[in-house]
């Protein structure tokens, strides 16, 4: 019964994050030598940063663990944390204090795997509910 | 009219506006309403003009080109067509690289931001945070913390450091030197802790007596140094043949006035004496004057400064070196208070010292007439490194008797006060028994045979002392440390003189140093030992 297209998701976007955060990380780097980025406007950036990792690892372990065993609650608390890595998500495509184009693509992707996962996940929900 | 000043003042803090629009920027127009050569994007060139240049010196304008869609605008000559004209297209133009700046929402990143035109408000905000040699590139608008200076610090007490000017009321403690040439400058501040003694030449008239500010005491103690005011400690009133007395009652300010052709009560010497605290707080400050007199003749008078400064609650005592001994400058000697007993470990003075540095370990000083019983005991301070030696010669008769003869000799030789310990360091202090070397005393004779019967005179004809110096310390600065003091007093037998008979004999005493230290070696680390060892188990299954 545990859904094997939401863990096949799971596993990629372990992989896709990794690369995500390196990515950010540099570009953040990169904008701090290139352009005039103050502590001001570093800190909240590298904050949120480090912040989104910190979620998507406990999203992710958790819908794993929930979709394994087959229990709802923890793919549930998955969903909700997820609301929470799309804000973020959202923050580094909008709101980030310089966006490049290569900040755009990445989130972009991100937000697209996120969207795909929330719809595994409800649909798995259900699958374990009933 | 007023109504233009009001308007002035109500204008805007900033300068102009940046242009922002590529199509109206031109940097090469710099004619006012006039045509620049070779300028295609002049708005004041007509056709006719641009048929006649040669190239564009500005063939694009664009905005920033880390952003990755910007606006450019191209000038171009048409050569083809006849008469030439400019074209002038306004484009989008593409970053191509994927770390172009899609958005950003940090309004000053990508212009200079303007600066805030000064105006009366602000100019002090902007006087600090710009007038210094170097500033922060981020205005305070960005800082969250700005007015977080502490602002105790402008209640404090000054704290002195070594050097920095005395200040006073007005401007600095001064203390007038010679700079360049012998004349006065009245500009010299005076630094904490630094003791100056200076001299120089004022140029003075019995005419201008009391206009000159420089010769009245006033002028010494009108400023006070901050909280403190500057008290007068003592005045000595110097003569014209150079006689000085010591007056009584000195709280009097005397100052110049001319009496009987004579200019009297002029500042000859200030000495100032500065009392601080060890936290480098000034608490007292004296100053002694020498006040003089001067006559119609007189051009000139020489003025002589001198600043000392005393902890409180201090004796001072002046050190020779610091550790070691400076070539130059007195040893520095003390008794033991009688009674005392010896190992001791006490947190008062051990040891009583001579303050008066001229009066520490002495030799006789050699007088012109080189009759020791007139000698009237001039001594002079041993120095360190010096090696000195000095005589008199001693006319003996046949009245004179042996014993009174031989004490009259030894307090020659030896001084009033012949101390018993001579520190080894420059700057050992009294309460450290153990920095304190004893002097040894020997005794030898002149006769090298030994008289059996003692009851003839011996008197003292000669004290050398041998100091032994080492040198303390690291290899590249090493310091010099008295290690052994040793006073041999050399005696000779006085022979009865047949009556009428008088003779001389030269009495001499010599202090020399010698460096005992033994030559320095270097000492290297020890090599490093390889240490290689096979684990214990490493063959395993045959042993």
């Amino acid at each position: 019964l545990s859904s094997v297209p939401l863990q096949i998701l799971f596993y990629v976007n372990g992989i896709y994050y990794i690369f995500y955060f390196l990515a950010t990380l540099a570009m953040i780097v990169y904008k701090s030598q290139v352009f005039s980025y103050p502590d001001d406007f570093l800190s909240p950036d590298l904050t949120l940063l480090f912040i989104m990792a910190v979620l998507e690892v406990l999203r992710l372990y958790l819908g794993s663990k929930g979709n394994l065993t087959e229990e709802e609650a923890p793919l549930g608390l998955s969903l909700v944390i997820t609301v929470g890595s799309v804000i973020l998500s959202v923050y580094f495509l909008v709101w980030q204090t310089y966006v490049l184009k290569a900040d755009v693509i990445i989130n972009a992707v991100l937000l697209f795997t996120y969207g795909l996962e929330s719809v595994l996940k409800v649909v798995a929900i259900a699958a374990f509910v009933s | 009219p007023p109504e233009t000043r009001a308007a002035a003042q109500a204008r805007p803090r900033s300068g102009p506006a940046p242009v922002t629009d590529v199509a109206k920027l031109c940097v090469c127009d710099l004619l006012v309403a006039e045509c620049d050569v070779n300028c295609c994007c002049d708005p004041d060139c007509s056709a006719a003009d641009f048929s006649l240049f040669t190239t564009c010196s500005v063939p694009i304008v664009t905005g920033d080109s880390h952003l990755c869609s910007q606006k450019a605008a191209i000038y171009s000559l048409d050569v083809e067509a006849n008469p030439p004209g400019r074209v002038f297209k306004l484009i989008d133009q593409v970053n191509p690289s994927v770390f172009c700046i899609h958005a950003t929402n940090y309004k000053q990143a990508l212009s200079f931001s303007s600066p805030e035109m000064p105006t009366s408000e602000n100019f002090d905000q902007l006087l600090k945070q710009f007038g210094s040699a170097s500033f922060s590139a981020e205005p305070d608008s960005w800082n969250m913390n700005t007015g977080a200076q502490n602002p105790s610090d402008v209640n404090e007490t000054y704290r002195y450091e070594y050097g920095v000017p005395i200040q006073t009321v007005d401007a600095f403690l001064r203390l007038p030197s010679p700079v360049v040439s012998s004349w006065c400058s009245d500009a010299n501040p005076a630094g904490f802790l630094v003791n100056q003694a200076t001299k120089c030449i004022r140029s003075v008239s019995v005419e201008k007596c009391g206009n000159i500010r420089a010769v009245s005491m006033l002028f010494y103690i009108n400023s006070s140094i901050l909280a403190v005011n500057i008290t007068v400690q003592s005045i000595v009133v110097q003569s014209l043949n150079g006689m000085r007395t010591l007056l009584n009652g000195s709280d009097v300010l005397r100052l110049p006035i001319i009496l009987d052709e004579l200019c009297i009560n002029i500042v000859l010497g200030v000495t100032y004496h500065i009392t601080y605290t060890d936290a480098g707080e000034i608490i007292e400050a004296a100053a002694s004057f020498v006040l003089g007199a001067i006559n119609k003749e007189a051009l000139s008078i020489q003025q002589s400064f001198e600043i000392s400064f005393t902890q409180v609650n201090t004796k001072p005592v002046p050190l020779s070196g610091n550790p070691g001994y400076v070539v130059g400058l007195p040893i520095r000697a003390g008794f033991r208070p009688q009674g005392y007993p010896f190992p001791v470990e006490i947190l008062s003075a051990a040891l009583v010292l001579n303050t008066n540095k001229y009066s520490q370990l002495t030799i006789l000083q050699s007088t012109s007439n080189q009759d020791c019983l007139a000698a009237q005991g001039a001594r002079t301070p041993i120095l360190f490194g010096y090696n000195m030696i000095s005589g008199c010669k001693l006319r003996i008769s046949a009245a004179m008797k042996c014993q009174p003869l031989t004490q009259t000799l030894l307090d020659l030789l030896k001084g009033q006060s012949f101390p018993e310990y001579v520190a080894s360091f420059g700057n050992s202090q009294a309460q450290d028994v153990l920095d304190w070397v004893p002097i040894t005393h020997l005794h030898t004779s002149e006769q090298r045979i030994c008289n059996t019967f003692q009851s003839s005179c011996q008197i003292p004809v000669s004290l050398e002392i041998e100091v032994k110096w080492t040198k303390y310390g690291s290899l590249v600065n090493p310091q010099a440390r008295i290690v052994n003091v040793t006073a041999t007093i050399t005696t000779t037998t006085l022979k009865q003189l047949p009556s009428g008979r008088e003779r001389t004999i030269p009495i001499t005493s010599s202090v020399v140093f010698t460096d005992i230290s033994s030559p320095a070696e270097p000492g290297y680390k020890a090599w490093p030992t390889i240490n290689a060892k096979l684990p214990f188990d490493f063959f395993f299954p045959f042993v």
